[in-house]
């Protein structure tokens, strides 16, 4: 690989890196606060319902954020590696 | 910061911390993580059913990512996947009971500890020797590096052995096996996964090389898609046991989401024994954690 698209590599994940170091801060602050209330209330209440919550959130973050690194990937051209 | 559920004060950038290296691990080796991630939370002071509940929650998000990728690689044999998850499922749910009976016995640290070093050991030393085997044989007799097993012997004996139904797994290159060799493979790898709250990948992505004779890096993929159900189904059996503090999965998987990409697009750089070599020094490195937190000598509040 030639060194100016090593480095132009390099500095788009860091790039890459950075975005989603702010999305997980904001993120961390809205799981912490909003949420953990809400399903310690439904662990001690209601197990059953709590468990495919769970499994809901656990599920539907996998996509999201599957869409987000996919998409920072390709606008920053990380896939077209030599 | 306090998690109310587990009942316990970790460190949220701690446990992304964890997420990245268990996500990069995992897209790299195809397996879950749980065998790392497990005894850092373990390491932490997190109860060890919770532990166990917990680790494949964070797992089923983490492996979409990396099995995703994986795909796009060409790296996933569905069929070989889909085949496994009917010995998988039944292994998880009778492994979560064992859970069940220990958590009331009151041994549970201790058993599962104890199942958690001999397993992880076991795995690290052979997976390191049959792998050096592996590179000698490229070296000594000149093959291609690209899947050399220096385990071939045990492979073809499986793959002979009859009892029908027989199968094809051409994603695979393999032109006939007994499906129950598939389905124990998937019960075996499920058994653990419901007991140590792990994927099953650092055990199932041998054993689909060593036993059914897949390619490596196929084997890495089609392990990452099989997590994706066999953890989902684990997590709910646990959740719904108790088990599971989802607060402290979906902070672990916030790392584990990047960490799974590049660990997934690295594999295009090395060969198979390599990366199995590179492999085994993970399972041991979990089982000195328990051993650490076993023996008191670190720990958590």
């Amino acid at each position: 690989m030639k060194s100016s698209r090593r480095k132009t590599l390099i500095r788009n994940f860091v790039i890459e890196i950075l975005i989603y170091a702010v999305l997980v801060v904001g993120y961390f602050i809205l799981v912490l606060r909003l949420l953990g209330g809400v399903l310690e209330g439904l662990f001690e209440g209601n197990l059953t319902v709590y468990a495919f919550v769970a499994l809901g959130l656990i599920v539907a973050q996998g996509a999201l954020l599957e869409l987000v690194t996919s998409f920072l990937v390709s606008r920053l051209g990380l896939e077209r590696v030599e | 910061m306090h998690f109310p559920i587990a009942d316990v004060v970790i460190s949220p950038l701690f446990l992304a911390g964890v997420g990245f290296l268990v996500g990069v691990l995992g897209g790299f080796f195809g397996v879950g993580g749980g065998f790392l991630a497990g005894p850092m939370m373990y390491l932490v002071g997190v109860p060890m059913n919770f532990v166990v509940g917990t680790d494949l929650a964070h797992m089923t998000g983490k492996s979409i990512v990396a099995a995703r990728r994986h795909r796009t690689l060409g790296h996933v044999d569905i069929k070989l996947g889909l085949l496994m998850v009917l010995g998988t499922i039944p292994g998880i749910e009778i492994g979560a009971r064992i859970i069940e009976r220990l958590e009331a016995a009151g041994s549970i640290d201790h058993v599962v500890g104890m199942a958690y070093v001999a397993v992880l050991l076991t795995i690290g030393v052979f997976t390191g020797w049959e792998s050096l085997r592996a590179m000698r044989l490229v070296r000594t007799e000149r093959m291609q590096a690209k899947d050399v097993l220096a385990f071939r012997g045990v492979t073809r004996r499986v793959q002979v052995f009859n009892l029908p139904p027989l199968i094809s797994l051409p994603g695979s290159g393999i032109e006939s096996i007994s499906l129950w060799v598939v389905v124990g493979v998937g019960f075996l790898t499920g058994l653990l996964a419901g007991v140590l709250g792990v994927g099953g990948g650092f055990i199932r992505m041998p054993m689909m090389v060593y036993l059914i004779g897949v390619p490596t890096h196929v084997a890495v993929g089609t392990d990452l898609f099989e997590v994706v159900i066999s953890a989902g189904f684990g997590t709910l059996t646990h959740a719904l046991k108790g088990n599971v503090d989802i607060l402290i999965a979906l902070v672990m998987h916030t790392g584990a989401a990047i960490g799974a990409q590049i660990g997934a697009m690295s594999t295009r750089y090395f060969v198979g024994p390599r990366i199995r070599l590179l492999f085994s020094v993970l399972p041991i490195i979990g089982a000195t954690l328990v051993i650490l937190r076993m023996l008191g000598l670190v720990g958590g509040t």
